[in-house]
């Protein structure tokens, strides 16, 4: 038990002295000037060799992404019954296979509706 | 130090409160609801440690924790749908200005 | 396991199905509605057939028994007359009427897997279908108050539910079982005050599903949702799910929780001196019809839980009915009742566009049939007789008086008292008031329908309340 603990605080001391010595080792560097100093606009902008971004970030989404997002939620988790149903599947025989068609016959309505409501189309 | 039955319990506590405190003080509909899923996940904390320390021969307390979980991911889509309504007609989520109604 | 055992539910998920694929299919929508109610008849033959049928299946997860056959045949006649009396209402949604009945049956379907449960899993799961379709229903209209109504439900039982779900975590780490009748065994000697664990796991049991019931101080909801929703669900919501969750309750506390009686019966007993009180105190300053009534159904929360606190002692010396079969009358009395007041209530404010009193003015002279009707039920909520408000205050007092609750009793018949002066203020806006208009009520048959059921129903049970009390005593008699 103790020693896992002892793995995880090498990593811990590891990740910790990377980030530390990413950040200190510029800073050292120019303190004594080994390297120099020759700031230009391209160097110093945000996001030196992308696309200068545009207007601001918080923006608002079209709201049809949240259909898509509350679809995708709906379905997505309903395969959470799928994993200790597909491990149990030689003991539960002919009955939870069929109890499985039912369980998705219903979901592929709920689907259908989707479809024939036009959800599914970006209008 | 050994990780017993009491840490899970503390810890689900510690975030059960947390969530009912968000859930009764926050004013964002969207975040009352994010408070409202910390509560759950509180109690699937409880759940899967109660079956681990008290009935490991069942399956009984995994199985809840999915029922819970997908019942949670049902409750959420239909709660963002109903924000989505509200939204499109008074241009607001804030939990203390759809008050259309007061005793 | 016996699938027959579910078949009621499982062709009610099937009636829902097709109503949902028909919807998409065809265009005249007014079939729905028709195939809604015809449906219904395949669970409720189902239900009658299995009557008498004491067997569990599912390992135990699903019971069939006179309790749960009664509440299933209660909860699909809620349905159909809902249902009916919607059709003057769905010209509000037209677009969307097969969703609507879709859901309602959902939603009978999970009130009726409450009420045969005896699984805390499957209560779960059976409570959050009845819930999340409930939610649907109550921000079903365009109208910003419904989407209000709907978003307050949504987050009060989602935390509910969370509070609910911490109470069944509890319970479940302290017997390591959730099935109702391992708990029972598991329960330690001592009461509860031994035992602050199990105390705090009751207690947040009964904090979740009085939400479910509106008892105080859970009901903070229930005027804003019953003021938003439409009408039709407004009376579904009162009637079926507070039926359902009282059904869900007696099944817990006296199956898993039996021993423990004293306990939580005194906890029910402060919580119904409370609820009625604050209930019957505040419907008194409302103006709005709707607001009005879900204060009532406050108040008649707390009259129900009378019922929980005269624990069933099944002493053959009592003079009138055990608490739960009280309570089970008294619920099915109330349901015909509340019914009856919103099915006129629709009819009416479909004319006149609005649910304030002060619009009733003189209303007996445009409706006078759906007038008559909406006097005869307030009269059975305030209990008067010739009605079924009335036998079952009697019964609900009797059994309470019988387990020494005599204080209780006491609040409750003040209460009453206090309770006929905000019902029969509506009856003298509607006879002596001046009327606004001299336009005619309309109404459908399916409405006047369902509004002669409930009304002749609390006539009936009225006067001759022997039969529903026999089967209801029936029912409970699985309670030890």
């Amino acid at each position: 038990m103790l020693e896992n603990f002892g793995y995880i605080g090498i990593f811990l001391i590891a990740a910790l002295g990377f980030a530390i010595s990413t950040i200190t080792l510029p800073i050292l560097l120019r303190r004594f000037h080994i390297v120099p100093k020759k700031p230009n606009p391209v160097k110093s902008s945000t996001y030196e060799c992308g696309m200068d971004t545009v207007g601001k970030s918080r923006v608002q989404f079209n709201f049809r992404y949240y259909f898509y997002a509350l679809l995708f939620v709906v379905f997505d988790i309903q395969v959470v019954f799928l994993y200790p149903w597909a491990v149990a599947l030689g003991e539960l025989k002919l009955f939870g296979f069929l109890e499985m068609l039912a369980f998705f016959s219903i979901l592929i309505v709920g689907f259908l509706y989707a479809w024939r409501k036009g959800v599914l189309e970006w209008k | 130090m050994v990780v017993g039955l009491e840490h899970f319990l503390i810890l689900s506590a510690i975030l059960f409160s947390i969530g009912l405190y968000g859930a009764l003080a926050k004013r964002n509909a969207v975040v009352i609801l994010m408070s409202i899923e910390i509560m759950l996940n509180a109690v699937n904390i409880s759940m899967v440690a109660f079956w681990r320390y008290i009935a490991p021969a069942l399956m009984t307390g995994q199985v809840f924790v999915i029922f819970i979980m997908v019942v949670a991911a049902a409750e959420v889509a239909v709660g963002l749908a109903i924000i989505i309504a509200i939204y499109r007609s008074r241009e607001t989520v804030d939990a203390e200005q759809i008050d259309l109604m007061k005793w | 396991m016996n699938l027959y055992l579910l078949a009621p539910e499982i062709s009610l998920c099937a009636l829902a199905i097709v109503v949902i694929l028909l919807d998409l299919f065809i265009g005249r929508k007014w079939i729905l509605g028709v195939v809604a109610v015809a449906g219904l008849i395949v669970p409720a033959a189902f239900t009658l057939a299995l009557w008498g049928v004491n067997e569990t299946s599912f390992n135990g997860m699903l019971v069939v028994d006179q309790f749960s056959l009664f509440f299933k045949l209660f909860f699909l006649v809620i349905a159909a007359l809902v249902i009916l009396s919607s059709t003057d209402y769905s010209f509000k949604f037209s677009a969307f009427r097969g969703e609507y009945y879709a859901l309602v049956l959902l939603s009978a379907m999970g009130m009726m897997l409450m009420a045969s449960t005896r699984e805390l899993i499957s209560i779960y799961i059976a409570v959050e279908l009845t819930g999340i379709s409930l939610y649907v229903l109550a921000g079903f209209l365009k109208d910003p108050k419904s989407s209000e109504a709907g978003l307050k439900y949504l987050l009060l039982g989602a935390v509910a539910s969370a509070v609910l779900l911490y109470g069944m975590a509890m319970v479940f780490g302290l017997s390591g079982t959730t099935h109702l009748n391992e708990i029972a065994a598991s329960i330690p000697a001592g009461g509860l005050l031994a035992n602050p664990a199990l105390l705090m796991g009751i207690v947040l049991l009964v904090a979740g599903f009085g939400f479910k019931i509106a008892a105080v101080p859970f009901q903070m909801w229930v005027p804003d949702v019953y003021e938003g929703a439409p009408t039709p669900i407004t009376a579904y919501l009162s009637v079926a799910s507070k039926a359902a969750g009282f059904a869900v309750i007696l099944r817990v506390f006296y199956e898993a929780l039996g021993p423990l009686s004293l306990d939580w019966g005194i906890i029910f007993a402060v919580l119904a001196a409370i609820t009625m009180t604050l209930g019957n105190v505040v419907a008194i300053a409302q103006t709005n019809i709707k607001r009005m009534l879900a204060y009532s159904s406050i108040a008649h929360a707390g009259y129900l839980m009378m019922g929980l606190a005269a624990v069933s002692t099944l002493d053959p010396g009592a003079l009138g009915p055990s608490g739960p079969g009280a309570l089970v009358f008294f619920l099915a009395a109330y349901a015909l009742t509340n019914l009856g007041a919103f099915i006129a209530i629709i009819a009416i404010s479909n004319k006149i566009d609005s649910d304030e009193i002060s619009d009733y003015s003189g209303m007996a002279r445009r409706a006078p049939i759906l007038s008559l009707a909406l006097l005869f039920c307030l009269i059975s909520l305030i209990g008067i007789p010739p009605t079924a408000g009335f036998i079952a205050k009697i019964y609900i007092f009797t059994a309470a008086v019988d387990y020494g609750l005599i204080w209780l009793v006491i609040i409750a018949v003040i209460n009453t008292v206090i309770s006929a002066y905000y019902y029969l203020r509506v009856a003298r806006v509607m006879y002596l008031g001046t009327p606004l208009s001299e336009e005619r009520v309309p109404s459908s048959w399916a409405l006047r329908a369902a509004l002669a059921f409930a009304c002749l129903g609390v006539l009936f049970l009225g006067l001759y309340p022997w039969a529903l009390l026999r089967i209801a005593e029936t029912a409970v008699s699985i309670f030890p």
